[in-house]
């Protein structure tokens, strides 16, 4: 099939795959809302409009709220991209942040300076934490889907060791560190909302990886291993540095968003627990199709639908827990392959039909014994 | 004709591929009961592809199938094997483990007390169609040590086993060799005097000529009409299959070999299940030639290549290239020797399918000055030598950013060529570089690789095309069962019944003739 058609058909597919998911949403709504209609009005559309209105501090929310993500979505595109199933991304977030708000407290800076020194060590931790798994599957072929997904627990268990026992705040009522010194703070894009400088980090970060992905040798390696590896060690590439540096740099970006969210939305690291992020980032990735360019508006889509669900939760009663329904009935739809095969393999027929018709054929001849 | 003479008919079949390849355009085939049928044409034609169908392994977007005056819908091969059709596969379809009998009873093992299998039973059963059919085969032999002639006879003994009464063949001679295909063909007849109906699939003219009653000829998926084979000949088949009379004779001046190139010595190597595939080997390549290497495949070709290329590590011996080691060392560093390789399986090594002409014409040199500015990628000179090598080798395509694997089996080989032909090669080695492929990408091919050698690179062919090795070859090796059976230095007088008793094993040369091959040291 033509690039173009196969893009019209990937678009069909996520749409169909989008509307399913919202009608299984309704289901549930019907189910446990007093007023589905209301519900859905709050899903939908109060996001944005709200009594004729725009819902100006609500918009901003969603803005801010796509800034972790965008860098996760980026995280798991890369690494999703070499054909690496990490999911380390939850745990790097983790510990990133916390290493980064934990130079936002001790290590006193200039104001400028300070926010970017702990982010780039956010970073760091995120991706040497990345070797480990990324070590473990070249080295000793173990499945990085494993050693990650595993990871994440001994970041967050280690991470809240030291928490609860070396950096908490004791005069505070819950399990926190000490406030992060001013200078360490992430500055508010707009005053008095969520929208901080982070969200345009990650704007510039997409441009960026999309440049890595599809204008660099490293980008253009990542994505061959990812289609084929065998042809990419046949062609000469180095196989194993790639896969290496593929998961280290999701390490990097899950580690930089980590420490924005956290010096920008909060005053002192207070996670308990896996913020979610990297869970998110995978679905936000799959929606993008591991395009680096799409994931902005992915990460758009699942902020908007966050925060309609918080507000069915306020005002209609219906859980918030309702996104990981309709984030779960997506990601079944987009990972299906063979979900509307069939419509594809109809526009499949169509096209060779008309190609056959432009072309000269070979006239039978005769012979019929 | 009245219809009840026909045991199959397929009416107005198209097939449409996820891929968009459209490899069957209406074609109508009918097979009449108790005749051996030839469906001929070249690769790609759609024969396979037909005969697929009619085994249930894959459905027909548009079309009808009758079997026995009753429309079918053969969904998948229990369907098909129900209707009475049996297919013998081109690559078996044997568990290697287990032996000939547990093969031929599979998934209709007899039972003890109804739990455990009787495998008494199964060799009788085994033994009582061998003897009935006149396939002889060792029931209890294991089927990975048995050879493949006797492979292809538990196939056939599996088919009839299970009840068919239409056998499809899928180009059965192609791994055998002259006696085992006229064992086969002494076979087939009694099968067929026996009231057993079949379908012949090859393409190999004097086979159909001698076993075949009736012949359907494809050509670009379609059908080119039905023939009785004693009215139509040999001249007039090949004119239907290619469309034109092919001359392959690839014009080329006498070769002027110079320097030693690529220098193996002593090379050995035992597979995973102990068989020593490549026994003490030792060859060189000069400059200037093309060194071909003829032999039955499973002689030792594959794993050769594959040691040259580090896709595997011999048990010892040397290779070089240009005094420098290859064994082991990373595809990287080989290819910086200069070599390039045209893998035999170019759907795994040769390409990334799903990435785009453009993106597989770069996968060997994006690391390269000329297509990096710092740390991004020049994109207007990556475009430019893209265009340039499509055109330069015919890749027929939209774009240079359609995706590799929408192109047809000929195309995709093209890319590769122009790949590797373009990386300014010492040593080429091509690994069966037009099996499969159509006739004018066959020969453009070729003629490159002449070319190519010409103007100074060394070339290592392996084919099992005999005519390719016999055209292109300046000189050349025979391979029987990992050795070099003789060494030819000039292949102008050849003919290929000397070659054929090298290559089966009938004749050796001395170790003096064959040390021939070692030029110096």
């Amino acid at each position: 099939m033509g690039n173009k058609r196969m893009m019209r058909f990937e678009i069909l597919r996520g749409c169909a795959a989008i509307f399913i998911a919202i009608a299984v949403a309704f289901i549930f709504i019907l189910i446990c809302a007093d007023d589905p209609l209301n519900a859905l009005y709050c899903l939908l559309v109060r996001p944005v409009f709200n009594n004729g209105a725009l819902n100006i501090s609500s918009i901003y929310m969603i803005l801010a709220r796509m800034t972790p993500i965008i860098f996760t979505g980026l995280a798991v595109c890369v690494m999703f991209s070499a054909n690496q199933f990490n999911l380390a991304g939850e745990g790097t977030v983790m510990a990133g942040g916390f290493v980064a708000g934990l130079v936002g407290i001790y290590v006193p800076l200039a104001a400028g300076l300070h926010p970017v020194v702990c982010i780039l060590v956010g970073a760091a931790v995120g991706g040497a934490l990345m070797l480990i798994p990324a070590w473990a599957k070249v080295k000793l072929n173990a499945s990085e889907m494993v050693c990650s997904l595993m990871l994440n627990y001994v970041i967050l268990y280690v991470v809240m060791h030291f928490l609860s026992n070396v950096f908490a705040d004791r005069s505070q009522g819950s399990v926190q560190t000490y406030p992060y010194l001013e200078t360490a703070r992430v500055g508010k894009l707009i005053a008095g909302t969520e929208l901080t400088w982070g969200f345009l980090v990650a704007i510039a970060a997409t441009v960026l990886v999309a440049f890595f992905m599809f204008r660099t040798r490293w980008g253009y390696a990542i994505r061959m291993i990812g289609i084929n590896e065998s042809f990419s060690k046949y062609s000469g590439m180095k196989v194993g540095g790639i896969i290496v540096v593929s998961q280290v740099i999701g390490g990097v970006l899950s580690g930089m968003g980590g420490a924005i969210e956290v010096l920008g939305r909060y005053n002192a690291f207070l996670w308990k627990d896996l913020p979610g992020y990297g869970w998110t980032g995978i679905t936000v990735a799959i929606l993008a199709k591991n395009n680096p360019i799409a994931i902005p508006f992915a990460a758009l889509f699942i902020s908007y639908l966050n925060r309609g669900c918080e507000l069915m939760s306020i005002y209609a009663g219906v859980p918030a827990e309702m996104i990981d329904i309709i984030q779960a009935v997506i990601f079944l739809f987009f990972a299906a392959e063979q979900f509307m095969a069939k419509t594809r393999q109809k526009m499949v027929v169509k096209e060779a039909k008309e190609e056959l018709a432009k072309k000269t054929e070979p006239a039978a001849e005769g012979g019929n014994a | 004709m009245a219809d009840n003479e026909y045991v199959v008919q397929m009416k107005g079949i198209t097939k449409v591929y996820p891929n968009g390849i459209a490899a069957n355009q209406g074609v109508d085939f009918n097979v009449k009961k108790g005749e051996i049928h030839a469906l001929m044409g070249e690769n790609g034609a759609g024969k396979s592809t037909l005969m697929k169908m009619l085994f249930g392994l894959e459905q027909p977007t548009e079309g009808t199938i009758t079997v026995n005056g009753e429309e079918v819908s053969l969904t998948s091969p229990t369907v098909a094997i129900s209707k009475g059709i049996g297919m013998v596969h081109q690559h078996f379809m044997l568990v290697p483990n287990l032996t000939v009998a547990e093969n031929i009873v599979l998934g209709m093992e007899p039972k003890k007390n109804n739990l455990f299998m009787d495998y008494k039973k199964a060799v009788e059963i085994t033994e009582e169609y061998a003897k009935k059919y006149n396939l002889q085969v060792d029931p209890d032999a294991k089927v990975r040590d048995i050879p493949v002639g006797m492979k292809q006879k538990v196939e056939i003994l599996k088919a009839l086993v299970r009840g068919a009464k239409i056998l499809i063949l899928d180009e059965p001679t192609a791994v055998l060799t002259t006696q085992e295909t006229e064992e086969l063909f002494k076979e087939l007849i009694h099968l067929k005097e026996q009231g057993y109906t079949m379908v012949f699939i090859s393409h190999k003219l004097h086979e159909i000529k001698q076993i075949t009653d009736r012949l359907t000829i494809m050509r670009g998926g379609k059908s080119m009409g039905v023939y009785n084979t004693a009215d139509i000949s040999k001249e007039e088949i090949s004119r239907l299959m290619v469309g034109r009379d092919v001359i392959l004779t690839v014009e080329k001046e006498q070769a002027q070999p110079t320097d030693v190139v690529l220098r193996v010595r002593d090379l050995e190597y035992t597979n995973e299940w102990k068989k020593k595939m490549i026994n003490h080997m030792s060859f060189d390549v000069r400059k200037g030639e093309i060194l071909g290497i003829a032999g039955v495949e499973g002689n030792g070709q594959r794993e050769l290549v594959d040691m040259l290329f580090n896709l595997n590590m011999p048990d010892s011996g040397v290779a070089k290239v240009n005094g420098h080691n290859i064994l082991g060392e990373s595809q990287r560093k080989i290819r910086d020797l200069g070599v390039s390789l045209i893998p035999e399986d170019r759907m795994t090594f040769g390409m990334a399918g799903a990435a785009s002409i453009e993106e597989n014409l770069i996968s060997d040199r994006c690391a390269q000055k000329r297509y990096n500015n710092g740390p991004l990628f020049n994109m207007k000179k990556i475009h430019e030598d893209s265009d340039k090598l499509i055109e330069e080798y015919k890749v027929l395509c939209k774009n240079r950013t359609q995706k590799v694997g929408m192109l047809s089996g000929g195309n995709i080989q093209k890319v590769v060529v122009a790949r590797e032909f373009s990386a300014e090669p010492v040593l080429i080695i091509a690994d069966q570089p037009t099996r499969g492929i159509d006739v004018g990408a066959t020969e453009f091919i070729r003629k490159k690789l002449v070319e190519l050698s010409r103007e100074g690179a060394a070339v290592l062919l392996v084919s099992a095309d005999l005519n390719e090795v016999m055209e292109l070859s300046d000189s050349l090796i025979i391979m029987y069962n990992g050795q070099i059976a003789a060494y030819f230095e000039d292949t102008k007088d050849l003919t290929d019944t000397v070659m054929g008793e090298y290559m089966l094993g009938l004749k050796q040369q001395s170790p003096e003739e064959v040390r021939r091959v070692q030029h110096g040291e």
